[in-house]
């Protein structure tokens, strides 16, 4: 539905200790066994938070306004540096949808920089250095991982794939050609059917966070599109590199000025995505896709807040302890543990900070127990909007939450890369902290005002594919049924 | 798709693609090993690996990486799909889901009291099973009586009020909820033909934690929920193989590549075997097999080995070491033609083609190494160039030279979709035109140079995660019983020369040594859902 972007639960500092939430939780159970006989019961374990405070990279802007974050790390003889660029598919022209997309991709296959197309890859290929480049919705990202030996060489060639690439004309028809068998392929899988139609259902399918390129859209792209649309949004001033692992600071940043330094400067497209006018009929939408399958795939949902709503932070932990949290949340414990009724169970919430957020439920089950799920899936929300959480799912999400901050810091690329994603949203530095903050404060009595507030069943769509001929009567009692028919792709 | 209040490591592209997009426990691994991922040869490994053996059996493998202060846990068993009887299919992956439901002290309220109530529910629900297949076998020349419908009906009404008592002294995942609530990210397992695998990481100071459960784990599981699991397995064959065209696929595939041995089988079981397997079996599949001679412990993080050790060895060593495993004996028997397999979908056309070839360690295998990555290793190799690139044929090809296992004989696979409108037909054409090239020409140095520089990168850049390390080494020393096998192999690949890729091809890439799958459009036919309604809801 929206671009992949990494997990980021990042704190920079240690990590407040938070032994009085170890002492409220409730162990409701007693047992007669005592745990392991040396090491005593599991569950009365407890131990210091873990402090660590993680390497800070230094950031330095170049006189072409392309920011770099730099952190050293030499463990193993390896570099790797990730771009993030502004740009995506929210520039696609309505007749061109795909166009950002396939800039992308030809970006990286196409040649450039000098090389033909062929050159670069056996050139890279040979020496075992990997460079990905794409475009998604909201950014466009590059990557180049090289042994640090290849450094300079593969940095070269990364360097001339993003700003002089050739787009050489055999290398687009390739990538259209294999859109287009992508968009031919979208129908063989009912879940990629229930998440797309479940997105266009929320958004419109004309906007921006929701719409496909049709095998039309794509065939009417052509290769001068490709170079505009390169030439318009891809700019030093537009981009940030990360850089990390074994290099000397000095000496990469006198060779990125060296590769980047003469890149002049351009106008940086603004990221604004429409928000979609909320509908004023107070009814449930309820959809299904006719689909040959043993089961139902189901998306319940509605749109949602964006991340600097002041609700985010006790919505995002009502959603954890609903579904976000898998064994530890209601819908996991209820539909999968409880009923047996799924293997993959629970609730999302994917907010942002450019577009509205979407929050929804899913499952997969078999056609039988559609009804049932569905009908849990609604009275778990309820409960979410009637009754406070317990004392110990709230102590759970919060110590769950605060013991995990640690993973934030696994490798160096990762804290590099938070680093330039909260940059890329116009983020305080300390965001992470901040909510971290809030976290901790957090109520049961705010996040039941939350979830009364934002989980709305007036404003839910349902969209299930599987059976055509049994849906209708088993979705019969959530609202009125209408089927969506898909127009063969192709 | 960010949320910076999720307390999960990144989702892989491919997940996102289809939409799954939480977390899911329990996965069958096909478990390809594919060597181009393995252990760091210049990065010094050999000598920051330390392995220690506890007089029970256990192995454990520990490596020390000091950046964060976290630790990844990777606990292997030596035992998979390759383990189970005939009507017994889904079993080992069974067991791997039941092993999340606790032990004698964790996940239970109070199990002195619900120990009598499971023995007699589970007593009660195999003897209710039994009798409704029974009953399903009767013809219209022996009619169910009454009283047999009577005794059904009775059990069944036993059988709820024994689930519903029971269900009352469960503390539900609670071994998970311990391991959240400490921070643990990634908990999950996987279930594989040769090895099953439990994987955690932690903040480096919980690993008493992890020590008390999972040696709780080893030594007294306790199969709680037995009945609901086994649907939810269901659930997870439904969503892989019955919906999914790829899992349908291959599936098809596998089973009509082997005609005897084990690897045939779909490791989650045929729906039949699943929905009789009983608790018994299950608990008896765990005496059997989940001893901690079977097992391989690997550690790579923040740790002190010296205290990890002691740690292991109050806990893990104190369980015994059990008798010897009952080891497979089927061997597949050569193959003696071409078999073709059609699977009908309402999806897009693609192609698996299969050959045998030999296991892990023989001579043979290492230039199959060279010929998977020669064929189909990145922009430039030889499929993708040919068929994708210049032809036009396909829109994706690939290929996995150790499919679907490695201990035993396996197969070298291909697999490629068409591009409209050329067929599967046309793509096996020119696929076999590659092999015949590799039968008649040499290799050239420059491929098989870069074969082995990819190689030597990609080992040390599998040592960049904690976690991925701990299952490199875990995995070698299940399956090849010593973690140094892959450093070993690397010496093996880089002196295999074109002489031994001809060779190779010629003995093995042969019409009657093949099995060819593909996946046809379907038209209208019989409905899948409508044949699911046997399965008793309980």
């Amino acid at each position: 539905m929206k671009k992949v972007k990494r997990e980021t639960l990042c704190v920079k500092r240690g990590i407040v200790a938070l032994g009085m939430l170890a002492m409220m939780m409730l162990v409701p159970m007693m047992s007669a066994c005592a745990g392991n006989p040396t090491l005593g019961d599991p569950r009365q374990m407890t131990f210091k938070t873990v402090e660590f405070t993680p390497p800070d990279a230094d950031r330095v802007v170049l006189n072409n306004g392309m920011a770099v974050y730099l952190l050293e790390d030499h463990e193993l003889p390896l570099v790797s540096i990730t771009a993030t660029m502004r740009t995506g598919s929210w520039l696609d022209p309505a007749e061109k949808i795909g166009l950002a997309s396939l800039t992308g991709s030809t970006m990286r296959t196409g040649g450039g920089g000098g090389l033909s197309a062929e050159r670069v890859d056996g050139d890279l290929e040979q020496f075992a250095g990997a460079v990905g480049i794409s475009i998604g919705r909201q950014s466009g990202s590059a990557s180049l991982d090289v042994l640090s030996k290849d450094m300079k060489r593969g940095l070269q060639i990364f360097a001339g794939l993003i700003r002089t690439p050739a787009f050489e004309p055999a290398r687009v028809e390739l990538a259209k050609l294999q859109a287009i068998e992508g968009i031919r392929r979208r129908q063989d899988n009912a879940g990629s059917i229930a998440g797309r139609e479940f997105g266009k259902l929320l958004y419109g399918a004309d906007h921006p966070s929701a719409r496909e390129s049709s095998i039309e859209s794509i065939s009417r792209i052509t290769r001068d599109d490709l170079v505009a649309f390169h030439r318009k949004t891809i700019h030093p001033n537009g981009m940030m590199l990360g850089v990390t692992g074994d290099f000397d600071k000095s000496a990469i940043l006198a060779l990125l000025r060296d590769i980047f330094g003469d890149w002049e400067k351009g106008e940086v497209p603004v990221l604004a995505i429409a928000d979609v006018p909320q509908s004023q009929s107070a009814k449930p939408v309820v959809r299904f896709v006719n689909k040959d399958t043993s089961q139902t795939h189901l998306r319940i949902g509605h749109l949602s807040i964006k991340e600097q709503d002041p609700d985010y932070v006790a919505l995002a932990i009502a959603n954890d302890i609903l579904g976000g949290s898998s064994f530890r949340s209601r819908l996991f414990n209820d539909v999968r543990t409880k009923r047996g009724l799924a293997y993959s169970v629970g609730s999302r919430l994917n907010s942002g900070v450019h577009d509205q957020g979407v929050w929804l439920m899913r499952a997969e089950t078999k056609l039988l127990s559609t009804q049932e799920v569905t009908a849990r899936f609604v009275a778990n929300m309820e409960r979410m909007r009637t009754e406070l959480v317990t004392d110990s799912e709230l102590a759970e999400a919060k110590e769950a939450y605060v013991n995990s901050f640690v993973f934030s810091f696994a490798s160096s690329s990762a804290i590099v890369g938070r680093q330039m994603e909260l940059e890329y949203d116009g983020l305080p530095k300390d965001f992470l902290q901040q909510l971290r903050a809030r976290v901790i404060a957090l109520t049961k009595e705010e996040i039941l005002a939350a979830a009364k507030k934002h989980f709305n069943p007036e404003r839910l769509t349902i969209v299930a594919v599987g059976s055509g001929e049994a849906l209708p009567k088993l979705l019969s009692g959530f609202g009125e049924v209408k089927e969506i028919k898909l127009a063969p792709e192709g | 798709m960010k949320n910076r209040l999720r307390l999960r490591s990144r989702l892989s592209v491919d997940t996102m693609k289809n939409g799954r997009c939480f977390l899911i426990l329990c996965v069958i691994l096909g478990l390809n090993l594919s060597l181009n991922l393995p252990l760091a040869a210049s990065s010094g490994l050999a000598d920051r690996v330390v392995e220690q053996k506890l007089a029970n059996g256990l192995t454990v493998l520990m490596v020390e990486r000091h950046q964060t202060p976290v630790v990844s846990l990777n606990m292997t068993f030596r035992v998979g799909g390759v383990n189970e009887q005939v009507g017994q299919t889904g079993l080992a992956h069974l067991y791997e889901h039941m092993a999340f439901k606790g032990t004698r002290t964790v996940g239970t309220k109070n199990y002195e009291k619900e120990r009598p109530l499971l023995e007699e529910w589970y007593r009660v629900g195999t003897e209710l099973e039994q009798r409704q297949r029974d009953l399903a076998r009767k013809s219209p020349e022996r009619p169910a009586s009454s009283e047999d419908r009577a005794a059904i009906e009775e059990l069944q009404k036993r059988f709820t009020e024994l689930q519903e008592k029971a269900g009352q002294f469960v503390a539900g995942n609670e071994m998970a909820l311990l391991y959240q609530r400490h921070g643990g990210v990634g908990l999950n397992a996987a279930t594989g033909k040769d090895l099953t695998r439990y994987t955690i990481n932690l903040p480096a100071n919980r690993l008493p934690l992890w020590a008390a459960l999972e040696a709780d784990r080893m030594a007294h599981p306790v199969l709680r929920e037995f009945y609901k699991e086994r649907g939810v397995v269901m659930e997870e064959r439904r969503m892989r193989n019955d919906d999914s065209p790829t899992g349908l696929l291959y599936e098809t595939f596998t089973s009509a590549a082997f005609r005897a041995h084990q690897y045939g089988i779909p490791t989650i079981g045929w729906e039949s075997d699943i929905l009789s397997l009983t608790p018994a079996d299950t608990e008896a599949f765990f005496k059997a097999y989940y001893g901690p001679d079977n097992a391989t412990i690997a550690i790579v993080g923040d740790i002190n080995p010296k205290d990890v050790m002691a740690l292991i060895e109050q806990t893990f060593g104190t369980i015994p070491a059990s008798p010897p495993q009952p080891q497979p004996v089927t061997v597949e028997p050569p193959q003696r033609g071409e078999r073709r397999v059609e699977v009908e979908f309402d999806a897009e056309p693609s192609l698996v083609i299969g050959f045998h070839k030999p296991a892990l360690g023989h001579a043979d295998d290492y230039v199959f190494d060279v010929i998977d990555a020669v064929l189909s290793d990145g922009l430039t190799s030889r499929l993708y160039a040919n068929l994708v690139r210049e032809k036009r044929i396909a829109a994706s090809v690939s290929s996995d030279s150790n499919y679907p296992g490695v201990r035993a004989p396996n197969l070298f696979v291909f697999s490629a979709t068409p591009l409209a409108p050329h067929t599967t037909a046309e793509v096996e054409t020119a696929i076999y035109a590659e092999l015949e090239r590799l039968k008649m020409e040499p290799v050239s140095a420059k491929e098989l140079e870069k074969v082995l520089n990819n190689l030597d990168a990609d080992l040390v850049r599998a040592l960049r995660s904690n976690g991925g390390l701990a299952s490199q080494l875990a995995l070698f020393q299940t399956v090849a019983g010593d973690w140094r096998y892959a450093l070993k192999a690397r010496d093996k690949i880089a002196v295999v020369t074109t002489a031994d890729i001809q060779r190779v091809a010629t003995e093995y890439f042969t019409k009657s040594n093949r099995t060819v799958a593909t996946l046809v459009k379907k038209t209208g036919g019989k409905k899948i859902a409508t044949a699911l309604e046997h399965e008793v809801a309980r």
